[in-house]
């Protein structure tokens, strides 16, 4: 707006704060974006990716030195057999845990889907052991299955041949439940939220073509909803992966990579941060590997025919 | 009755390599209906988003009651606006979204209900104060915008596609009903559209947009019987285009040669022996004659290639002359079927041309 | 693949029945540990083969709120939540906004980049955090431990409020403005009525996982800023289970209470991207 028109300015400082008006103007939506983007970005370097680059440079100092570089922290754990089978353990819980939520979800969100009388309670249900603390849902848990518990009462006192408490707590099945109980509402929702997005009037389409209701739920639901059940499966399997606090209390012997990490540096003294470094990028590797696979199998070969 | 409300004076916005409006210029006078009509991407929504403000313009002036608003920001530019997607406020009453205009100009709150209940009233509306949007019907929440734009009476009525999203039964409803508004309180007002009956039946003066640029301004009549230009003719449904060459003039008459055949037309300006002309025949103007009908002036012998029956009409294709192809509908009562033997007559006012390439 | 149509031909076979059998397993399966923590939090001599406490008692409470210091456990969590909520909110309504509403080169790539801490395991950018809080001191300081929550709540406030801002009609915000209204009004009137439901939601998600918060507290605690999760950790380490069945009801309830309040107004699978209790 009329700054081509005026005269030359006649100093230096002049034109120097001219420059800056024009860069100013020329600028501003991308400076704009930057700032709004500004406070996002310091929290993600300060707190995720500098930690990250620490724990990186971490893992592969030599125990307790600040210099020096070493891969004995990774060898370490890697030859030691008790390190193998602690990734091993993960692997099982996590995808144990997740195999088990598909298989209670997808008959479960059928039936809720049906308006079945009290539907809204179960549907709320489902949701509680999302908003509850791991640590509380592994307290209930231990107590309900645990030798004193009520499953254990009702085994007991109801079923023959039972003479004593059946073991779930500190076993390898037992803490695989426990994870499906926290964590199989992520699968659930998403099956539930994709069967309610299906169009009603494709199933219609399958029926008047001659497919009976189970042709129709085998040939036409089922494989339009697996894109959702298979995305919700890949949070179920996330949050087992990471699970630290329920392992941490309900685990005993059973220690998978997270409640590993938290040993190292917890138990001996001096804590042990580099082999917990170590262990913690060994499991964020797998982690991000293990989630490439599977995306690329979703996108192959398991996501056929859905709409989105 | 003759001074200008609205003035595009060379308006041009570019985004990147695509100009969507090339000098622009549009002057639309007080109290005038006006439609911008063309196909989508002809920049008619840009020339309006330039006149609300949303859109800056990069070259051209943009006058408002005579005032330069080209600078001006939306709010200060005094606009009533019925848009496509309805925009009504999700959050708020019907009373509330229409009052919103007010509420925003610090009316007292009396003067306020009066006039929305006014506005209410305009669009047959009363008795929905206290619903929500959500809670109405298609129809219904267009009259709500229609009600909002209009309650504080502003200078310029623009609508934006307002009937697009409404089925085809209440948009004819609804067409009636904006005219009727927009006649009693003597608005002027802009209107955009890419239905060509909608533009026909409503407006005062049709401005027709191609490429960015004005094509045609004229009355619904002066657009339906005289298009300057093929594609004006094509927009709004034409389909029977024969191509000549003037072979004589006469006064106010000439005669095109077309494919071996000869038709008198109205003359042209500027337009002697020898120039290229387009010919442009409505396909239920032509007279479709037994063939034993006497001969004359733009009377010619075709034959019937295929009989569509449509109800009311037949809808024919026919061949004359060297390879001549038209389309044909005249009422259903006296039937033709294929490989029949017709004869045609073009009605001399009804044939129009335009220089040809 | 087997398997599974075997299985679900199966459900299908006996579906009625076996419905609503599953819908009450599903019921007792998770209602049942809230139950038995409820119980044993009031019951007193509860030993061997009993159904049922012999007798009640809120002993045990009244130790929690003694011994435990729930109080001020509660104001520890209650004043990290605030920050950590307060933090992860002023970010996510400035990048979400940013994402939601302008144009920019790469903004899927930067966006996922900025979600990056929700696709690794918490534990293990934890170490990191903690060994940086070592070296500022803000370890065991109200701002420290909220700053680690913080880098949890962030991405999922950045996320619902994209979400919210994207949502946002850009006609409805024309039509404010040829209605006659400037920034200023256009912004109270009518931007944020419309953006309040999200930047609730986003605060309430935010304060949930801050409240629920584990991983992250435990490697950046200290005795003065003991949150509610870490005291019942530490009580179960101490083996009372009374005591920390006490506690776990204390802590539950105001969980339980958001679910109530939220529920009919967020959807499901909102829910799930937002909330994560690990």
């Amino acid at each position: 707006m009329g700054a081509g028109n005026d005269p030359p300015p006649p100093f230096a400082a002049a034109v120097q704060r001219d420059g800056m008006t024009a860069f100013w103007r020329t600028h501003q939506s991308t400076l704009v974006t930057v700032f709004l983007l500004l406070p996002a970005l310091a929290g993600f370097f300060g707190l995720f990716f500098y930690p990250m680059l620490l724990t990186v440079i971490l893992s592969f100092r030599p125990e307790g030195h600040e210099v020096g570089w070493t891969l004995e922290n990774y060898t370490r754990f890697l030859a030691d057999p008790d390190g193998r089978w602690v990734i091993l353990l993960t692997f099982i819980l996590a995808l144990g845990s997740t195999a088990l939520s598909v298989l209670l979800s997808v008959p479960l969100s059928l039936i809720l889907r049906e308006k079945v009388r009290g539907h809204q309670f179960y549907r709320l249900m489902i949701l509680v052991p999302l908003v509850i603390p791991g640590l509380i849902g592994a307290l209930g848990l231990l107590l309900f299955w645990g030798s004193r518990g009520w499953f254990n009462l009702f085994l007991l006192q109801f079923m023959p041949f039972v003479q004593r408490p059946v073991a779930v707590n500190y076993t390898i099945h037992g803490l695989t439940m426990f994870y499906v109980w926290l964590y199989f509402p992520y699968t659930c929702v998403t099956t539930m939220s994709a069967l309610e997005s299906l169009d009603r009037s494709i199933e219609e389409a399958g029926a008047v073509s001659g497919a009976n209701r189970w042709q129709v739920l085998r040939y036409i639901v089922l494989p339009l909803i697996t894109p959702g059940i298979l995305a919700g499966s890949v949070l179920t399997f996330m949050a087992a992966f990471g699970a630290f606090s329920v392992p941490l209390i309900a685990g005993g012997n059973y220690r998978p990579l997270a409640v590993e990490i938290y040993k190292q540096i917890s138990i001996p003294i001096p804590a042990r941060w580099s082999a917990a470094s170590a262990i913690a990028m060994i499991m964020g590797l797998l982690q991000v590997a293990f989630l490439t696979l599977y995306m690329r199998f979703v996108r192959r070969g398991g996501g056929t025919g859905g709409p989105r | 009755m003759t001074d200008a409300m609205i003035e595009f004076r060379d308006v041009t916005k570019r985004y990147g390599s695509l100009v969507a409006n090339d000098h622009f210029t549009l002057t639309i006078q007080r109290g005038e209906l006006m439609t911008l009509l063309g196909p989508s991407g002809c920049g008619k929504t840009t020339a309006l988003r330039c006149l609300t403000g949303y859109i800056r313009p990069d070259e051209g002036r943009i006058f408002l009651d005579g005032k330069d608003v080209t600078e001006l920001p939306t709010h200060q530019r005094e606009l009533g606006m019925v848009f496509q997607s309805f925009a009504l406020f999700p959050h708020m009453m019907v009373q509330d979204n229409v009052g919103f205009p007010l509420m925003i100009r610090n009316l007292p709150k009396d003067q306020r209900q009066k006039m929305v209940a006014e506005a209410l009233r305009l669009v047959r509306l009363e008795g929905y104060e206290t619903h929500y949007p959500r809670q109405l019907s298609g129809g219904q929440q267009q009259r709500v915008g229609l009600a909002r734009a209009l309650v504080y009476r502003p200078k310029v009525l623009l609508l934006d596609e307002p009937l697009s999203n409404l089925d085809a039964k209440l948009r004819e409803e609804m067409r009636f009903e904006i005219k009727e508004v927009v006649t009693r309180l003597g608005i002027t007002a802009m209107y955009v559209t890419h239905d060509q009956a909608e533009a026909l039946a409503l407006s005062d003066r049709v401005a027709i947009m191609n490429r960015g640029r004005l094509e045609q301004l004229g009355t619904p009549e002066e657009i339906y019987e005289k298009p300057q230009s093929r594609f004006v003719a094509e927009f709004i449904g034409l389909s029977n285009f024969l191509e000549g060459q003037v072979q004589a003039v006469d006064r106010d008459t000439m005669a095109v040669g077309v494919g071996g055949l000869q038709v008198t037309v109205p003359a042209l300006p500027r337009i002697g022996p020898g120039h290229k002309v387009l010919l442009f025949l409505r396909p239920n103007e032509i007279e479709l004659l037994r063939p034993d009908a006497p001969a004359g002036m733009n009377v010619f012998d075709a034959r019937v290639e295929k009989a569509t029956y449509l109800g009311d009409t037949m809808d024919y294709r026919l061949t004359l002359g060297q390879g001549l192809d038209l389309r044909v509908q005249s009422d259903a009562q006296r039937r033709f079927g294929p490989g029949a033997q017709v004869r045609l007559r073009f009605p001399r006012v009804r044939c129009w041309a335009i220089p040809g390439d | 693949m087997t398997l599974m149509k075997a299985y679900l031909r199966g459900l299908w076979e006996g579906k009625f029945i076996l419905g609503y059998t599953l819908l009450l397993s599903l019921t007792l399966f998770i209602a049942a540990p809230f139950l038995m923590i409820a119980l044993r939090s009031v019951g007193k001599g509860w030993f061997g083969r009993l159904w049922l406490p012999p007798q009640l008692t809120l002993d045990w409470y009244r130790w929690a709120v003694e011994v435990g210091n729930i109080p001020e456990v509660m104001k520890n969590t209650l004043i990290i939540g605030a920050i950590a909520v307060i933090v992860s909110t002023v970010i996510g309504i400035f990048a979400g906004w940013a994402f939601g509403r302008r144009q920019m080169p790469g903004k899927e790539v930067l966006m996922a980049i900025i979600l990056l801490p929700r696709m690794i395991p918490p534990i293990t950018y934890a170490l990191g955090v903690a060994k940086i809080f070592y070296t500022l001191e803000l370890v065991d300081t109200y701002l420290g431990v909220a700053m680690a929550h913080v880098s949890v709540c962030a991405p999922y406030a950045i996320l619902v409020l994209s979400a919210t801002f994207e949502g946002l009609d850009e006609r409805v915000l024309e039509a404010a403005g040829v209605c006659g209204a400037n920034t200023i009004k256009r912004f109270i009137y009518v931007v944020l009525p419309l953006i309040l439901p999200g930047i609730l939601a986003s605060m309430i998600f935010s304060f949930t996982h801050s409240y629920n918060e584990f991983t992250l507290t435990l490697l950046t605690y200290g005795p003065n800023t003991v949150t509610l999760p870490i005291r019942t950790y530490l009580a179960v380490g101490d083996g009372y289970w009374e005591i920390t069945s006490a506690m776990a009801v204390i802590m539950v309830v105001p969980s339980l209470l958001i679910l109530a309040m939220i529920q009919r107004r967020a959807k499901p699978e909102k829910l799930v991207g937002g909330f994560k209790g690990v």
